[in-house]
């Protein structure tokens, strides 16, 4: 890469391949942590933080790491930074930390974060990478979030924690199976299969495909 | 052969530079975490017995679900006013982690709920104090069951809840009676000798 566009780097990482709703990258997260909006901006930008960090460490040393054994390297690189992220949180931030602990941790098997230090921080330099890895977990974060937002109105009737839904004085709680697991694949389906058809219909795309864990 | 050193090299290089940035963010952070958990226990067990004037200290220890828990007489100059104790109840999901304290008749003065990880919208309405929690407040060892109806004498469940009910019931109960066991019997020795 010659000529480096951050611009397309940007827009790349928050819809063209969207951790979550193009790539299906980390799944298993955007399910689980989502049933509330705050959970899920939490745990998004944990995740930006993380993954900036690592795409940074990574391009920087990518010509010392041997390749025969970079994705070890990679690993112990995420979770040297997952570990720092979880011990300053829990000295600094006990009412965050309280909620997230439990995710944090889980960071280090995000298969978003080796991806991206595979794909592209370890063939680019330190700034690209740097962009990437924030365009790329903004695109998570913001994935977190509408899947929240989504889940939380449809399941409790609130946002934030705040109701928003109320009947003479009494919250409703319309559909209480879009906060349960299995609410979650429904809402990243239809998410999923909303943002395809607008890729489809007004932007010529194919959809996205793959998917892991 | 040469190859071979050389990934050894990169790789050893690699895990003790991560090591030491480990080591170095535990060295700093950890005094800070370890005096705000401290902190935070510390008010918990104060706002259990808010009238206790002495600091709260440790009785003893006790075992539930084979994890240890422990017990508290919190003392207004000298005079008991309080006892507490760590309780938790396995839930649908999770051991649901509680704090218990009960006034100088044994009786239940308060719970608060430390900890849990039950489902979202359901298990986790035990926290919710007007619609379970204040239902235990004044009830004795003997009244803490666990019913499906409508009831001002036993504790009533949580529709859609019940298992989730049934620990924080439970737990409640096994600690309880620890407290009763360990502290009831000069409580009854007192009772007597009023009534001779």
């Amino acid at each position: 890469m010659t000529n480096t566009n951050y611009g397309t780097i940007f827009k790349n990482g928050i819809f063209g391949e969207n951790p979550v709703f193009r790539l299906a990258l980390s799944l298993c997260p955007a399910v689980a942590v989502t049933s509330g909006v705050k959970n899920g901006f939490l745990m998004g930008v944990a995740v930006l933080f993380v993954m900036t960090m690592v795409n940074a460490t990574v391009s920087l040393i990518r010509n010392f790491i041997n390749p025969k054994v970079r994705i070890p390297s990679y690993m112990f690189i995420i979770a040297t930074w997952v570990t720092v992220t979880d011990q300053v949180m829990a000295a600094t931030q006990r009412a965050v930390y309280k909620d997230m602990g439990l995710y944090i941790m889980l960071i280090v098997a995000f298969a978003i974060v080796l991806s991206r230090a595979e794909m592209f921080a370890s063939r680019n330099k330190l700034l690209p990478s740097i962009v990437d890895g924030a365009s790329m977990g903004l695109g998570f974060l913001l994935a977190l979030v509408l899947l929240g937002i989504f889940r939380e109105f449809l399941g409790k009737g609130s946002l934030w924690g705040h109701q928003i839904l109320v009947v003479d004085g009494k919250a409703v709680k319309p559909l209480l199976i879009m906060i349960l697991p299995t609410g979650g694949f429904f809402a990243m389906g239809f998410m999923m299969g909303f943002l395809n058809w607008i890729d489809r219909k007004f932007f010529g795309g194919t959809g996205s495909g793959g998917g892991a864990h | 052969m040469k190859d071979m050193l050389k990934i050894t090299l990169s790789l050893v290089v690699i895990f003790i530079a991560a090591g030491l940035i480990m080591g170095v963010t535990y060295k700093y952070t950890s005094p800070v975490r370890f005096a705000a958990e401290k902190k935070e226990k510390e008010e918990a067990l104060k706002e259990m017995a808010p009238d206790a004037t002495d600091p709260i200290k440790p009785a003893g220890k006790w075992t539930n679900h084979s994890k240890p828990y422990e017990y508290y007489a919190a003392t207004s100059s000298g005079r008991p006013v309080a006892y507490i104790a760590s309780t938790a109840g396995k839930g649908y999901s999770s051991y649901i982690q509680m704090l218990v304290s009960l006034d100088i008749d044994l009786k239940i003065k308060d719970i608060k709920v430390l900890h849990h990880a039950e489902t979202p919208g359901l298990g986790d309405q035990v926290e919710d104090r007007a619609l379970f929690l204040d239902q235990f407040k004044g009830k004795g060892l003997s009244q803490l069951v666990l019913v499906k109806s409508e009831t001002k004498e036993n504790i009533q469940a949580i529709s859609g809840a019940t298992i989730s009910s049934r620990a924080v019931t439970n737990g409640v109960k096994d600690a309880v009676q620890t407290l009763v066991d360990k502290y009831g019997a000069g409580l009854r020795t007192a009772a007597r000798e009023v009534t001779k």
